[in-house]
């Protein structure tokens, strides 16, 4: 028992200095697939010229769908103001895959809605569970992340978006 | 245990050190995650939770990456010597470095050396996938290429050994897979057919496991007193084919594969020789407010691994991945009759419906109605013994059973009719979800203890109301009635959330229809959890009921359990 606590007490320490180091990050370039099966690289994403929002989620995940559908109500502000797009990649693999283009489609999320079945950019963005948001600037730099959904966490996106316009303008 | 720590802090401190240093630089870029989930075991005779000689058990593992334009290297140590209980039952435990790869990727190429993971198509002859919470690591050990010569062509090759939970004696491996796969995109290939709303790829694999033979096996034989399949009479190289197609024009969508397995006398399928398959057949439909589903799945001795004699109950060493097609609930009370799939024997069909009232119609309100309604019904497939085994009353070693192709067998599996509502009101800080769904369940077969079949209708009903911009609360009760297995059950959920850092929840099932009067227990469970960024620590406190976990599709038996658990995952 000591040990394991030794060992939580380790990691965690080792986890508050890690969480400091949110920098540098790029977007890994991984290929996923539209909702018709076509090959999408998240190269893509980067346009250089507006700041992109990615969203891991799951048809079978109860917070991934609230928080998209929060952000729904107020996406069409967020796109007038910072021309910002946002990718919900779904992780749902080839269980429910099929499931994603006929839910989201009828939800009439606007979203750029991506599949990765075996979870390889869940992967390649160390994602431990969804939902996981990420905020990158216009270059694929990743600026800020956050998991977990709460009612009203998306004003944190918004502010954070926010900050980034206000950084662009100076 | 004195071995992991020197190893681990010369490690996290050159990652800190590096990444401090080189962290925005040209100098590439390191990134990881890293959990602990541990719990402290307070034993419980009335829902069976044994006592734990160590009081604490804990999971703790961490990934690193290292990225440097199109390279990456990563590795993953995992420190599982003490693992949770529900680990320990299925053999997951040990500790080592169990990932660790170098990879190059650019337009044209992509080659990784190391354990990677991969899938073929809907996985029917490869899948190489993990899954931290289930205890499922079914990476390769070798090497992996990927090219993609032209815009919509993809092909791919694989070779390695799978992984054994902790066992690292590969050199002493007899078996391991290899496989390729080709994918052509028309609809990429040629602009004017996606410009027309078409949409059409077709794709195949190959994949052949090798095991070497060069013991005699002792099993009962129906035609042999000796009891022994000679090692000669094992096939040491087993494949498997695929095809698959892919369709679409605007919202309409079609999408098929086949899967051939030649004969693989293993544990799982009582030694025979028979081929196996599995066919998948999906069309959907799709607009703004609209869209249906449906499938149709069949599947039969596609359980395929990389040693034969692995048994199966769990999913170790499988080398591919036969989805069950159905909704999945993560309803506190349904997800204890969550479907899993049985590569061997099974043959199902499926259907979705959503739909949107919309929004600004007299019945939808301001933000609409969103409805969802299914159905899935599963059933075994349909076998005749061949005569040696018919005569014998024995399929081991014979060439098995003979089945029609789309002939449902006698037994039903699992069926399930669920229709549900999400509304959000006026005022938009009030939502409302109804569900209901019945569920028939065959306990013999999915969880292998003769019972009758299990019938349940559950209601299920949640709403959320949004204090102001930061505080919320949510509300949930669920009731599934029914006479068979554990009876009739109540859940209640109330959680606080205050945004973005904060959660705190109250929760208790009730299983008040047990026959079983000492076993009317309560299931309660209070947590809290604090959420900054990607760092999340909860601390939850109760009993959970012994049952059948599932994510994703897999799913795996868990032991029923009390006490006090933590568990802290951060991802930089």
């Amino acid at each position: 028992m000591k040990k394991i606590i030794i060992l939580a007490v380790f990691f965690l320490t080792c986890g508050s200095l890690f969480a400091q180091l949110d920098n540098g990050a790029r977007l890994p370039s991984v290929d996923l697939k539209t909702l018709d099966g076509e090959t999408f690289s998240t190269k893509q994403m980067t346009t250089g010229e507006h700041p992109f929002i990615v969203s891991l989620w799951a048809t079978w995940c109860m917070p991934c769908r609230e928080e998209l559908d929060a952000i729904s109500l107020v996406y069409e502000d967020w796109v007038e103001e910072f021309g910002v797009t946002l990718f919900a990649v779904s992780i749902d693999d080839s269980r429910s895959a099929s499931k994603v283009a006929p839910f989201v489609r009828a939800k009439g999320w606007e979203y750029v809605v991506l599949q990765d079945v075996n979870s390889d950019f869940k992967r390649a963005l160390n994602v431990v569970d969804v939902p996981f948001l990420c905020v990158f600037d216009q270059y694929g730099n990743l600026v800020w992340s956050h998991t977990s959904y709460a009612q009203g966490g998306e004003e944190e996106v918004y502010e954070v978006l926010k900050k980034l316009q206000n950084k662009d303008k100076e | 245990m004195r071995r992991i720590f020197p190893i681990l802090t010369a490690l996290l401190i050159t990652v800190l050190c590096s990444s401090t240093a080189w962290g925005q630089s040209k100098w590439g870029h390191i990134s990881g995650d890293f959990g602990f989930n541990g719990m402290y075991y307070i034993p419980d005779s009335i829902i069976g939770a044994k006592e734990v000689k160590e009081k604490v058990r804990a999971n703790t593992w961490l990934n690193l990456n290292y990225t440097n334009s199109g390279f990456t290297a990563g590795l993953r140590y995992e420190f599982y010597s003490y693992p949770l209980i529900d680990f320990e039952d299925i053999g997951y435990k040990g500790q080592g470095l169990t990932h660790y790869f170098l990879d190059y990727k650019n337009d044209f190429i992509q080659v990784t050396a190391g354990t990677f993971y991969e899938q073929f198509g809907n996985g029917f002859t490869l899948r190489a996938y993990e899954d931290r919470q289930l205890g499922i690591d079914n990476s390769l050990l070798g090497a992996r290429i990927k090219v993609t010569p032209y815009k919509g062509i993809t092909l791919k090759g694989v070779w390695g050994i799978e992984r054994k939970n902790f066992d690292f004696e590969y050199t002493k491996r007899h078996d391991y897979v290899r496989g390729l796969d080709a994918e052509l995109s028309f609809s990429d290939m040629i602009g004017t057919l996606s410009e027309k709303g078409f949409v059409l790829s077709v794709g195949g694999s190959f994949v052949s496991k090798y095991e070497k033979s060069e013991k005699d096996m002792y099993i009962t034989l129906p035609d042999n007193q000796t009891g022994i399949l000679s090692a000669d009479k094992i096939p040491q190289n087993i494949a498997t084919w695929a095809a698959r197609l892919n369709f679409g024009y605007k919202g309409f969508r079609l999408e098929s594969e086949f899967a051939h397995k030649i004969n693989d006398p293993n544990n799982t399928n009582s030694y025979i020789y028979k081929n196996g398959n599995s066919f998948l057949l999906t069309a959907s439909y799709s607009m703004k407010g609209f869209g249906v589903e449906a499938s149709f799945i069949r599947s039969d001795n596609m359980d395929f691994r990389s040693q034969r004699d692995i048994s199966a109950s769990t999913s170790l060493l499988s080398i591919n991945y036969i989805p069950a097609v159905n909704r999945q609930y993560t309803y506190a009370l349904l997800a204890n009759y969550t479907y899993a799939s049985q590569p061997n024997g099974q043959i199902g069909v499926q259907a979705q419906v959503n739909y949107k009232i919309p929004k600004g119609s007299k019945l939808g309100g301001k933000y609409g109605i969103d409805i969802t309604a299914n159905y899935a019904r599963f059933h075994n497939v349909e076998q005749k013994l061949v005569p040696d085994a018919e005569a014998n009353g024995l399929m081991n070693g014979t060439d098995g059973y003979t089945s029609r192709f789309f002939a449902f067998g006698n037994d039903l599996l699992y069926q399930d009719i669920g229709i549900e509502f999400s509304h959000r009101f006026n005022n938009k800080n009030w939502k409302l979800d109804l569900a209901y769904n019945f569920i028939t369940y065959n306990l013999t077969i999915l969880q292998g203890h003769p019972s009758p079949m299990f019938k349940g209708h559950n209601v299920m009903g949640k709403v959320t109301y949004k204090i102001n911009t930061k505080h919320a609360l949510k509300l949930e009760l669920h009731h599934l009635y029914a006479k068979e297995d554990d009876g009739s059950w109540l859940y209640g959920l109330l959680e606080y959330s205050i945004a973005p850092h904060w959660f705190i929840s109250v929760a208790d099932q009730w299983n008040y229809g047990n026959a079983d009067k000492i076993h009317r227990t309560h299931y309660y469970n209070i947590a809290a959890a604090f959420v900054i960024k990607t760092t999340r620590i909860s601390l939850n406190f109760g009993k959970t009921k012994e049952g059948i976990l599932c994510i994703g599709g897999v799913c795996r038996s868990v032991p029923a359990s009390y006490g006090l658990g933590l568990t802290v995952t951060t991802s930089f």
